[in-house]
């Protein structure tokens, strides 16, 4: 039981952090219908921005999120108004294309400034765990866990409470009724790119504390949030949060219950079986496909 | 109104991939094109710069290069002067079946040099065997590279996998029966060269009646070890043996670490070997008493160490060396005693027969080659202690005295 309860605990823990870096991918597919390839190589460029504060200003990596936010949050704001924009409304297969070749030279330009080297930003903390009992918390991992949901509580509440985040429902909802409305489309699609880039960006500082990274692994994380994201259904926030507790934990049970080669199999068994069974995701929704959008 | 816009997605999408390789290019010399020339005797490779195996593939570059530096100054190989024709494969096996493919058929370079890791160099020695070069690979202790039946191809280190942690399993087993440890964790990587590792250990400690309480193997692309970890605690584990690269030995640790176990005795057979990297990965106070396996000491007093180690400050700054560094460096002089002896490049098998008839001095120490490319020799077990990576047996090359036998001390 107690062995039960800390794999749960686990990828509950982990899962919190899978499921704010999710939620920008949703988000801007949501939007834009845009699959952001390049989703995993902006987390490692947030990571690498962690990283270079905390060497050589000594702020703390999770302290330094709202700087690493704001940053990323601009940097995803240019890349939609230098390249994506011009992409938008084409059929889905060049955005893919395109956010994939971001994503590649992403890699290229953060292996330029900071070299294919292992990096890590090493704390008081990295290691440390709370006891209780048999079981231990990773304080790291309790700590990004924490921030994770109020970052996806406040992203919600920009969402539902403010009136940019009903022009970015609206748009996700019908693009062309939201313009009839007075919803200008393009600024509403750079901030929602931005603005799922910024939550990544929060997700990429923990990430320079939990693990070590290169600039290549980013082919790692795009595999495992796609998975998510399809998993909840494209484009529902709460469903990348559900999709990102699941994956989470299905990836510690894997290890602690199957074997320690199954669990970066589990996104890809996720996403073959969520497709076979509910092709729009757990909370995502059907549409007809002679709808109009 | 689709057209312009799939026009300048189309432009952008060029755009950002002709952005990509340029970047990814700037490690790369300048490809020679014809690679025979009167002047230059050009050495192509395919390494790991980008993806999982930067860490090796950038600091094997730095041993090929610390090398091409040494030779040209000392009047080039034959005369001419070296150039290297380096393209990455991403750690990608694909693409480093395509990269040997265009420097031995397209470059048509002089002579090559093998990449970082196992699992690259098995699939692009088929292309070097296929073509008749010669194939010298500064890491590739797989025994999966040996058993194919090929004779081009040349491992430049002392012993390939199965047998690089034997001198460690010898010194457990002759522990007394009060610090013998009783039970063993065995975690690996799932890697041809990290996988072997610990199962040679494995198979000489289980031999002997030490019991395996866990044994697993793990994906590369696994980050987090917080429930190996956990598992490893909950078999009570007295000694934990890892089969590991790099950043899994280092994540590995942290997690051992987070779950409050420390096994008496820790060995890990790649990460240690990574100098100041790991010590910043794990922290100096974790590093303290870990055994790895290891090909190369920078206190070694081999042949032309003193040399290696000199250019490496002078170009890289006053870090010793990693093991990665000095693996390159110790693979080009292989392949430089072969065609210093033969007194040409063109002719492949005459390189081939030199080296299995010979003995070559690296500054790894005396290297010879059985008749499929297996080198004769002992690997060398290092600790750290005192923030120092200690060469501890054998005892012919340890550089101290001193073993610690617990981990943390």
């Amino acid at each position: 039981m107690i062995a039960f309860l800390q794999a749960l605990i686990l990828g509950l823990l982990i899962g919190a952090v899978y499921a704010l870096m999710a939620s920008g991918l949703t988000l801007i597919f949501g939007v834009m219908r845009v699959v952001n390839l390049a989703h995993g190589a902006f987390a490692i460029l947030a990571a690498f921005l962690t990283w270079t504060l905390w060497s050589a200003l000594g702020i703390d990596p999770l302290l330094s999120i709202p700087i690493v936010v704001v940053a990323m949050f601009v940097i995803g704001w240019l890349t939609y108004q230098g390249t994506v924009r011009f992409v938008r409304g084409s059929h889905m297969s060049t955005s893919v294309l395109l956010t994939f070749g971001i994503g590649l030279l992403l890699e290229g330009i953060m292996g330029f400034i900071w070299g294919n080297r292992s990096h890590t930003a090493r704390t008081g903390y990295t290691d440390a765990s709370l006891q209780i009992g048999d079981m231990f918390l990773p304080v790291a991992q309790l700590i990004s866990a924490g921030i994770a949901v109020i970052v996806i509580v406040l992203l919600w509440l920009v969402l539902s409470r403010t009136w940019q985040g009903r022009a970015i429902r609206a748009a996700s909802v019908n693009d062309s009724a939201a313009k009839i409305v007075g919803v200008n489309a393009q600024k509403v699609s750079a901030f929602t790119f931005g603005l799922g880039i910024a939550t990544l960006g929060a997700g990429g500082a923990m990430i320079a504390v939990i693990y070590p990274f290169v600039p290549g692994q980013h082919d790692q994380w795009i595999a495992r949030l796609l998975a998510i994201v399809v998993l909840g259904g494209l484009g529902s926030l709460p469903g990348a949060v559900i999709g990102a507790l699941i994956v989470g934990v299905g990836e510690s049970m894997a290890t602690a219950y199957i074997g320690a080669a199954w669990p970066v199999a589990i996104p890809f068994l996720v996403i073959f079986i969520v497709l076979l069974v509910r092709p729009q995701g757990i909370m995502g929704t059907r549409l007809r496909e002679d709808a109009v959008a | 109104m689709r057209k312009p816009a799939l026009i300048r997605s189309t432009v952008a999408v060029a755009a950002l991939a002709a952005g990509a390789l340029a970047l990814g290019g700037c490690a790369a010399d300048a490809p020679s094109g014809d690679g025979s020339t009167t002047e230059t005797i050009t050495i192509g490779t395919s390494l790991p710069l980008t993806g999982d195996f930067s860490q090796g593939g950038e600091n094997t570059l730095q041993g090929y290069e610390v090398w091409k530096a040494i030779v040209n100054e000392n009047g080039g190989l034959l005369g001419q002067q070296v150039e290297f024709n380096v393209v990455d494969d991403g750690s990608d096996q694909n693409t480093i079946v395509s990269d040997y493919n265009y420097l031995i058929g397209e470059a048509k370079v002089d002579l090559v040099l093998g990449s970082q890791s196992s699992r690259l160099n098995i699939a692009a020695s088929a292309i070097a065997e296929r073509e008749g070069y010669v194939y010298i690979c500064p890491s590739c202790a797989s025994p999966d590279m040996f058993n194919r039946g090929f004779s081009m191809i040349f491992f430049s280190q002392q012993a390939t996998a199965a047998e690089q942690g034997t001198a460690f399993a010898e010194w457990i087993l002759g522990l007394p029966d009060d610090q013998r440890p009783a039970t063993a964790a065995y975690p690996a990587l799932d890697d041809p060269f990290s996988a072997p590792v610990a199962a040679g250990v494995q198979a000489i400690l289980e031999e002997a009646g030490i019991e395996t309480v866990y044994s697993d193997v793990y994906p590369e692309d696994l980050t987090n070890f917080d429930t190996i970890a956990t598992a490893v605690r909950d078999s009570g584990a007295e000694l934990v043996v890892q089969g590991a690269q790099f950043q899994d030995g280092v994540n590995f640790v942290r997690s051992l670490n987070r779950v409050g176990y420390a096994p008496k005795i820790l060995y890990q057979s790649s990460s240690p070997t990574y100098g100041e990297q790991y010590l910043e990965g794990v922290g100096a106070e974790n590093a303290e008493g870990v055994f790895f396996s290891a090909s190369y000491t920078a206190y070694a007093d081999t042949p032309g160490n003193a040399e290696f180690l000199a250019k490496y400050h002078e170009l890289y700054g006053d870090q010793d060396p990693p093991e990665d560094a000095a693996d390159g460096y110790a693979a080009a002089q292989v392949l430089q005693a072969a065609v210093e002896a033969v007194g040409s490049i063109d002719d492949q098998q005459a390189l081939a027969d030199w080296l299995h008839s010979n003995t070559v001095q690296t500054i790894l120490g005396p290297i010879s080659w059985n008749a499929d490319g297996t080198p004769n020799g002992v690997f060398l077990i290092g600790q750290w202690q005192g923030g120092t990576a200690q060469i501890v047996f054998p005892a012919e090359a340890a550089t101290t005295d001193t073993v610690i036998s617990t981990w943390r001390g």
